[in-house]
């Protein structure tokens, strides 16, 4: 199988329309937008927003993220303590949503982003139609973070009566939201491609074989994709 | 290396860069890459027509979703409600700047910039009326597609329903029904706007001064 990189093609990433690849960056010439044959300086970004994202998720957890003014006495509420409260008074459908919103997503895309990084860097062990799967399933977890963070603009919105009950965010929100969107943003940097083409880059004597078999003609004509439509 | 490929006669897949053949397909058709099994070009039904109808319901519900109250609360015979538009102002007069900021900008602005986009769009593909400017509109439509986030915010309002249940009396208003509706409305013209006829048309209407340009 031949890709657009080998062939001097490069695909834009916002009207999905081919190019010839002159120049980078290239100009697409149907939406005229610039652009790079692939994300520039992809893994360092994402590399970056990781552990930037990572550094976030500490105060996060250590903080109170919800104060419960009740009659003037304040209580005081981490992520993890909330979740707390919420199996003691037995909602544990709840619970589980909340405990899986806002530590296991955040954690398991840091963490699945970083071993992303360090496949398509070094190329041990690739597989990229596995990984690329899973990098699909990370972005699409992304936005879902958010939740205990529109959870605490209700509460603080709907409870409100003054001196009786009042509900205050605390200083864990901020660092949280900051952790949400900055593993949004190390998801959006990363280039599945990337993947692919360490794999084709290790594996080059095998991949040039099969490839002579399939591919008699190194222009790609018409029996190239036919495979490929369901 | 040959520059003379004829690129209008190929797709590569977005995921994997696998270069292939352009599909022709019907409408409800979609192809997919053999490589990595991601979707290359999908041809929706009735996409313009569709996803006019979708924004404009949209945009009407609109108002009721953000100004009609979601919830109210009774504790202690002291009762109140808030509308999403309430959750901001309260936010700012709080002093809870970052929050207020991120509501208004995922769960407010956003949809409505990308609903508008998206009847803009379908407007002038409806009526025939095509113009260069779309091109770039277009192009700037896309930075928005990861940043709607009605959905999580709907399951937002779930979780904290749940929440005050426990130990006060709850009730829900016309607002969250009209939120509701807002968020499907979204959902489905988001869903339904073919990106890919958008830009062939895009392209035929006005790539050809580049062709002959490139050519000569």
């Amino acid at each position: 199988m031949s890709t657009a990189k080998e062939l001097g093609l490069a695909l834009c990433p916002k009207c999905h329309k081919l190019n010839n690849l002159t120049a980078e960056p290239q100009q697409c010439s149907r939406c005229h937008g610039m652009y790079y044959q692939r994300k520039r300086n992809s893994l360092q970004y994402t590399l970056a927003w990781n552990l930037a994202a990572l550094l976030a998720f500490i105060p996060a957890n250590l903080y109170p993220i919800m104060i419960v003014y009740q009659l003037g006495i304040g209580d005081e509420a981490t992520i993890l303590s909330g979740i707390g409260e919420f199996i003691d008074h037995g909602l544990y459908p709840i619970a589980i949503i909340i405990f899986t919103a806002s530590i296991i997503v955040p954690l398991v895309k840091i963490i699945g982003l970083f071993v992303l990084v360090y496949k398509a860097h070094t190329g041990i062990r690739l597989k990229p139609d596995k990984h690329s799967k899973i990098y699909h399933i990370l972005e699409f977890l992304g936005p879902w973070s958010m939740l205990d963070v529109f959870v605490v603009a209700l509460m603080v919105t709907v409870v409100e009566l003054g001196f009786v009950t009042s509900v205050a965010a605390g200083p864990a929100i901020n660092y949280f939201t900051i952790t949400v969107i900055f593993t949004m943003f190390a998801a959006n940097s990363f280039d599945p491609r990337l993947l692919w083409d360490k794999k084709v880059a290790t594996q080059e004597p095998l991949e040039s074989d099969k490839m002579s078999d399939s591919l008699p003609n190194s222009l790609p004509d018409s029996s190239l994709g036919k495979k490929g439509y369901k | 290396m040959n520059d003379k490929i004829n690129t209008a006669l190929f797709v590569a897949c977005q995921q994997c860069d696998a270069l292939f053949d352009k599909p022709r397909l019907k409408q409800g058709q979609l192809a997919k890459c053999n490589r990595c099994g991601s979707t290359l070009i999908e041809r929706k039904v009735d996409s313009i027509e569709r996803s006019f109808n979708w924004s404009l319901a949209g945009l009407i519900l609109m108002l009721p979703a953000i100004l009609l109250p979601l919830m109210g609360v009774t504790l202690a015979g002291q009762f109140h409600q808030a509308s999403l538009f309430d959750c901001i102002l309260v936010l700012i007069d709080r002093g809870f700047y970052m929050i207020a900021c991120l509501v208004f900008l995922f769960a407010i602005a956003v949809p409505i910039v990308r609903l508008s986009g998206a009847l803009y769009i379908s407007y002038y593909f409806k009526f025939n009326r095509l113009k260069p400017s779309l091109l770039n509109f277009f192009r700037a439509y896309h930075h928005l597609d990861h940043w709607a986030m009605l959905n999580v915010f709907m399951l937002g309002i779930v979780v904290s329903m749940y929440k005050l249940l426990d130990d006060t009396e709850l009730s829900v208003n016309l607002g969250l029904l009209a939120f509701i509706f807002w968020l499907i409305c979204s959902t489905m013209s988001a869903a339904a706007l073919d990106q890919d006829y958008i830009w062939d048309k895009l392209e035929k209407a006005f790539g050809e001064k580049e062709e002959q340009d490139e050519h000569s």
